[in-house]
């Protein structure tokens, strides 16, 4: 039968649309309303104190776009005025030091694309398969380009002093959030970032500064960065003891663990994003990371990991950066058990889910990067399952 | 009052009270409809006895209680549960309850007049412009103080030249942090029945009389020898390592919604009721200070241990993974997702399982 969509004159193709004024700042399609950030209320006692996640099913390439990059707050959003926020450096320096922005502004710029992930990403998944849904199972990571100032010029603008060993980066926020970060790695790749994407940081994300603390948990990139400290010895914050420590079957935990594991997700299909087309080809495509470096394969199982087949990166691979997978094959239109296994440029293997359960129990919250498995049914819906 | 100033000064009170469409309860009554209302009365809220009661003695909302009460809460109903210390200008007092009463059926007359209220006249400037006046140069912004500055000999420090030597008075207001070892804690002391009070008014409306919590804030008290458990309680004394992380967290970040509002001998008096509520000190008279605080031990100091992942077996081997006929067997399915919609669409009685994310 002829197509309507094509016999007939469609509005679009016949009235003039808005003008350039119409939208300042542009919006995405009215047809794209449902890909937004969503939260899951009852893993928090209060919205102001959250997660919300972003909607990975929804998005391709290996950029987040900076209104769906998910957000963690431990106080809310501080609105925080540029002309009025300060960065203090102290603490074991030569001269304690006060920048404005516009003092950061005339340090060396660098610009570096960098994934972000919080350690509790796939915490709700330790004790068996809880969330329908890529965006919540895999959803607090994003990945975007910084513009910043390396934080070691920062650092020798003030003098580093002689025993220092650790930095702490502090916050604005009415949380006071604060972390004890080893010197070696501040000196290293950390960045003072104040643009994402090229534009402004979003409130959500710490403007008007924050800190990147590349390939390591996102509890470490302070948000609305205000000060860091100098000194000799970790500070053991709250942040850093009663959470983001993670708990062993033997009632030991584990601290400072900083460096996010190489862990991938398959994006589409997933719970949220069916298959629709019935039998034939089907791309498969996901996402892989790694806090270690670059990604430099990833295999896919279509059978719940009984045989395997690299899939195809595309797109940059930068190190500690999201990487972009596809995998096309013809679907006979039976039940798929789809898994996918990222490995580093170190040579770490994802593991699967049940081999972390047995070295570390199930009460660890943290650092879930274990294999992901989505079944695919005869009609094309897709389900999170653990699976023999 | 101005009702768009008000929606800003509000800011101080979101943290707890919702308003609106569809507000609900949260730490705080909602504020819907606000005048009018006997005190203690908003559906579903858990009041503390003294609201219960000042509404039963006759005390209704209206714009010369609520201004009484928003100045200071503690003192107008003594034993009410609002951590809040009150708003010191009568303007900011104007401005939110004109902003409150566009939510309340009954208004107040204030904000239906529009007229602008006293406050804002010149003829009765409040603190912040009379401050101005007396000192023309503290407010300016700091763009004009670089202008002024811009012929002026760069700095001498570091490589680039660029910011400015911190003051002491500067470092002093925002180095408040403390370590384990004792550095940073402030001069001051504070008894577990000092720190008793403290906690009924500010802290138990969130973590419960005895530590236990309310829904899903922080259990503070108990859980010993549950670590190993299939549902762990972490708390101050079951799990973590250092009393000053108790302190440093207190001073820096509670009351929530209210930080830096307690005097340091009241985080003291907390912190010591803390270490009461866990049996790690059992004399009401105790008395912790700047001298013995980093002399007390917490039951699971020795509870951590250094990150070790790339020890772990499926690590350590560093193999190449399996391609081909890894498992035997077809995949059976031996678990399905929990939650089968999270959505905001969802019919949202489904609750997790697997636990928070804290």
């Amino acid at each position: 039968a002829d197509d309507p969509a094509i016999t007939e004159i469609q509005d679009w193709n016949r009235y003039a649309g808005p003008g350039v004024d119409a939208e300042p700042y542009g919006v995405p399609s009215p047809y794209e309303a449902h890909v937004v950030r969503r939260n899951v209320p009852w893993l928090t006692a209060d919205p102001i104190s959250s997660v919300n996640f972003t909607p990975l099913h929804e998005l391709d390439g290996i950029i987040t776009p900076n209104g769906l990059c998910f957000e963690r707050h431990h106080a809310g959003i501080a609105e925080i005025d540029p002309a009025q926020h300060r960065l203090m450096i102290n603490g074991m320096v030569d001269t304690p030091l006060v920048f404005t922005m516009a003092d950061l502004m005339r340090f060396p710029r660098e610009n570096h694309v960098y994934f972000l992930e919080c350690a509790a990403n796939s915490g709700m998944e330790w004790r068996g398969a809880q969330l329908n849904g890529c965006q919540y199972t895999h959803g607090m990571v994003h990945c975007v380009m910084y513009t910043g100032v390396k934080l070691r010029h920062l650092l020798e603008e003030a003098g580093i002093r002689a025993g220092a060993a650790w930095v702490m980066p502090e916050g604005a926020d009415a949380s006071a959030m604060s972390r004890s970060l080893p010197l070696e790695k501040a000196l290293d790749d950390c960045l003072v970032a104040f643009k994402m994407n090229g534009e402004a940081l979003r409130p959500g994300q710490g403007y008007p500064l924050r800190l990147v603390v590349p390939g390591w948990e996102g509890n470490l990139w302070v948000k609305w960065l205000r000060r860091l400290e100098i000194g000799d010895k970790p500070w053991q914050l709250r942040e850093e003891t009663s959470k983001y420590t993670d708990l062993l079957a033997n009632g030991k935990a584990r601290r400072f663990t900083w460096e996010m594991d190489v862990k991938s997700v398959i994006t589409n299909p997933s719970p949220q994003a069916p298959v629709i087309h019935g039998r034939g080809r089907l791309v498969l495509a996901g996402l892989a990371w790694s806090g270690g470096g670059r990604i430099s394969r990833v295999d896919v199982s279509i059978d719940g990991g009984r045989n395997w087949t690299t899939a195809r990166l595309d797109g940059p691979s930068l190190p500690k950066a999201l990487h972009r997978f596809y995998h096309a094959f013809d679907w006979d239109g039976s039940d798929l058990f789809l898994q996918s296994r990222a490995i580093d440029e170190n040579g770490f293997v994802q593991p699967t889910k049940n081999a972390l359960r047995a070295v570390r129990g199930e009460n660890s919250i943290y650092h879930n990067n274990g294999i992901q498995t989505w079944h695919v049914a005869k009609d094309g819906v897709v389900e999170n399952v653990e699976i023999s | 009052g101005d009702v768009d100033a008000g929606e800003k000064v509000f800011a101080k009170c979101k943290a707890c009270h919702a308003v609106g469409d569809g507000a609900k309860i949260r730490v705080g009554p909602h504020l819907n409809d606000l005048f009018g209302r006997i005190a203690g009365t908003a559906d579903g809220f858990r009041y503390s006895p003294a609201m219960v009661k000042a509404g039963e003695d006759g005390l209704i909302w209206n714009d010369e209680t609520l201004a009484a009460y928003l100045t200071a809460p503690r003192a107008f109903i003594k034993g009410n549960r609002m951590a809040f210390a009150g708003l010191k200008k009568d303007a900011e007092i104007d401005d939110i309850l004109a902003y409150l009463a566009t939510f309340s059926q009954s208004g107040n007359d204030d904000a239906a007049s529009a007229e602008p209220a006293p406050a804002d006249t010149p003829d009765t400037p409040n603190e912040d412009t009379a401050i101005a006046e007396a000192q023309p140069k503290a407010d300016e912004p700091d763009d004009a103080v670089v202008e002024a500055d811009a012929a002026a000999e760069p700095p001498a420090h570091g490589v680039f030249h660029l910011g400015r030597p911190a003051t002491e008075a500067e470092i002093a207001a925002w180095d408040i942090d403390i370590r384990p070892d004792g550095a940073g804690l402030p001069v001051g002391s504070g008894t577990v029945l000092e720190g008793e009070t403290v906690y009924t008014e500010q802290c138990a409306v969130c973590h419960g009389d005895f530590g236990e919590a309310i829904g899903r804030w922080p259990v503070l008290a108990g859980g010993y020898d549950t670590l190993t458990r299939e549902r762990p309680v972490k708390t101050i004394g079951s799990y973590w390592p250092y009393l000053s992380t108790v302190y440093d967290y207190v001073r820096r970040a509670m009351p929530f919604g209210n930080a830096r509002s307690l005097s340091d001998d009241d985080v003291y008096a907390l912190t010591a009721y803390v270490l009461y509520l866990n049996d790690i000190v059992t004399d009401e008279a105790f008395e912790l200070n700047q001298d013995n605080l980093a002399t007390i031990r917490l039951p699971n100091e020795d509870g951590f241990i250094a990150d070790d992942r790339h020890e772990e077996p499926h690590y350590a081997a560093g193999a190449e993974p399996c391609m081909n006929d890894c498992k035997p067997g077809k995949a059976e399915i031996a678990q399905h997702a929990a939650v089968l919609d999270v959505t905001p669409e969802g019919d949202g009685d489904e609750d997790g399982t697997g636990g928070g994310i804290d």
